[in-house]
């Protein structure tokens, strides 16, 4: 009697109850399906693509911001040089 | 042992196709369920073990590339997943399978000539610490050689060899005492 060979014999497989694998598909479909997985790389992509395009958007709107800010500054020179025209106009009447 | 049936490599279509899902589990289940079986001493709660790992495969199989992958993987889940089961429970076997039939009619090819005897020994391996006890399936039920064992546990081989010689020791005297014969 050799101890390993009747280990083998005791352990040998045996079967589940008879519909073992259609209850686990029934339990498996009864879940919704697993989803594919995103790959870690994907998720870096599109973090460094979120960066660049808030980068961008925030750019713009310095320039925008920027462009607006000269604008008013050439309105208010051109109101201020037409104030001081005006007064210029009254003073030499006036010496007249 | 056959994992020819379903062919490499294992993709997200198998979700998808119920038929070949079933038949992964046929293919499988007989390993899945009886190292349970052995290790618990409990058909309904192996069944209900291998159940599940079952369901956890059919979530992964996106992730697994070919049916060598399956096996290892199976073999690996059903192992951890037994030692943490006994880990958290701390229980012994609660309904041994006295009342279950036995597997197999006495005298097949492989089979033990002495039923009792047989019985005796899944009752003492199941009585094994954990680790000892799966490794001892591994090598007896699977056939795996130590190396496979430790490859499909994660631990180191002198750990496997040990757990194999102190089991085996430990068995031999048991048996010895219980039923007074030298093994």
């Amino acid at each position: 009697m050799n101890l390993e060979d009747e280990l083998r014999a005791a352990l040998r497989r045996e079967d589940p109850s008879p519909g073992f694998a259609g209850r686990v598909l029934a339990r498996a479909q009864s879940r919704p399906a697993p989803k594919a997985r995103i790959p870690r790389f994907m998720w870096a992509v599109a973090m460094a693509a979120m960066l660049v395009i808030g980068f961008a958007v925030t750019s713009e709107y310095r320039q925008m911001k920027a462009e607006r800010a000269g604008r008013e500054a050439v309105i208010a020179l051109r109101i201020a040089a037409e104030k001081l025209n005006q007064a210029r106009d009254k003073v030499v009447r006036r010496e007249n | 042992m056959s994992t020819q049936g379903i062919a490499a490599p294992i993709s997200e279509a198998m979700t998808d196709d119920p038929e070949r899902f079933e038949e992964l589990v046929r293919e499988h289940q007989a390993m899945v369920f009886s190292m349970a079986c052995r290790y618990l001493r409990n058909r309904a709660l192996a069944e209900e073990i291998a159940q599940d790992v079952f369901l956890q495969l059919y979530r992964k199989l996106p992730t697994l590339e070919s049916s060598e992958h399956v096996l290892h993987w199976l073999r690996w889940v059903t192992a951890h997943r037994l030692i943490d089961h006994s880990r958290h429970e701390k229980r012994r076997p609660q309904s041994p399978l006295e009342d279950a039939p036995e597997p197999a009619a006495a005298g097949d090819s492989m089979g033990s000539a002495d039923p009792l005897l047989a019985s005796m020994l899944r009752d003492l391996v199941a009585e094994l610490p954990e680790n000892a006890r799966v490794v001892m399936i591994l090598r007896y039920q699977e056939d795996l050689d130590p190396m496979d064992i430790a490859r499909a546990l994660d631990m180191p081989i002198a750990t496997v060899k040990s757990h194999l010689q102190r089991s085996l020791a430990l068995l031999r005297d048991k048996l010895t005492r219980k039923k007074g014969v030298g093994i």
